[in-house]
């Protein structure tokens, strides 16, 4: 019986030696996981767009873009919500954003119950030393008929249900 | 009993040690550097220079960007080294994944000592064969002299780590 646990001990440190080796190495996120995309309709002008930021990673915000399809919904350049201020010795003052970013479009040339593409340009940096270049993401969000409740949120974590 | 136990413990501990020897031998395979250095890319003043012209020098391959803060953090160290290696054989090409006008203001201010190349996202794709899936930055290649890639890095370098890995190259 002893020797069993020896055995489970001995191939237990060894397992643990490579886990260790292998996660020493620096693996960042993919930016489409780093910076996390979606949108979701308020009423039928209106788009919330949301960036979930991993830990560790931001974003600039000057670098941050909005377009919607078709071009005729009409949006104007959203404004964005301010961010962290960092002093860059090339740049001078830069914003940057962590955790969750939220942006209104306002969509006035939208039609009640139609869907629209919205696209979102976005460059950011993690602080392992890395930044990625500028990267592309869209969600297609469809709009509520006219009078109708707003969209639920498509990605609530499923965890905040039993909280 | 105890002695089948301890043989297979020892099978287990051969096979995992075979298996992370493998790997690192995997990682550290010299990749073909020939699709990189048959590279020509415009440089600051719109020259085309080719990156042949430096095949048989250890030649570091920096891609960067001025937008880029831990890229720029890290060159101050490179112009040092190409200041203190260049006569020995050392070559830092720059590629610059950026604008014209944004890398000359800060190739002066640097007083950068090498070729600062303007690469476009076409160049950073090009970093993906050679490891870099992400198109992330910095990410540098050092090429021996007989034009294999003798390192990699994403991120940049531990202090001293790419001074040990030029100075067994020259």
């Amino acid at each position: 019986m002893r020797s069993r646990r020896w055995l489970v001990a001995a191939l237990g440190a060894i397992l643990f030696v490579f886990a260790g080796a292998a996660s020493a190495q620096v693996s960042p996120l993919p930016p489409e996981k780093a910076f996390r995309f979606s949108a979701r309709a308020l009423d039928p002008h209106t788009v919330e767009a949301r960036f979930s930021i991993a830990d560790g990673y931001y974003l600039y915000r000057d670098k941050l873009r909005f377009t919607v399809e078709p071009a005729a919904s009409g949006l104007a350049v959203p404004s964005l919500p301010s961010g962290r201020i960092k002093e860059d010795p090339f740049f001078g003052r830069v914003e940057t954003y962590r955790g969750n970013v939220i942006v209104n479009l306002q969509l006035p040339g939208t039609a009640p119950g139609q869907k629209v593409i919205v696209q979102a340009e976005s460059q950011g940096c993690a602080d392992l030393g890395i930044c990625y270049p500028p990267n592309i993401q869209r969600v297609t969000v469809p709009l509520p008929a006219a009078g109708s409740a707003p969209t639920r949120p498509d990605e609530i974590p499923r965890k905040q249900w039993f909280q | 009993m105890r002695n089948k136990n301890w043989i297979w413990i020892t099978a287990a501990g051969m096979l995992a040690l075979a298996g992370g020897a493998a790997l690192a031998v995997w990682d550290q395979t010299p990749r073909d550097a020939g699709p990189l250095m048959s590279l020509s890319l415009p440089d600051t003043s719109g020259q085309q220079q080719s990156l042949a012209q430096w095949k048989g020098k250890v030649v570091v391959v920096n891609f960067w960007a001025t937008w880029c803060a831990p890229c720029r953090e890290e060159m101050p160290g490179f112009v040092r080294d190409q200041r203190e290696l260049g006569a020995r054989g050392l070559q830092f090409v720059g590629i610059a994944v950026d604008q014209p006008d944004k890398v000359e203001q800060f190739a002066k201010e640097l007083d950068l000592n090498y070729p600062a190349l303007i690469g476009g996202y076409g160049a950073v794709e090009l970093s993906k064969t050679l490891g870099n899936q992400l198109s992330a930055l910095p990410f540098t290649i050092v090429i021996d002299r007989k034009g294999a890639v003798a390192a990699t890095q994403l991120g940049p370098f531990k202090p001293g780590k790419l001074r040990a890995t030029i100075d067994s190259l020259l």
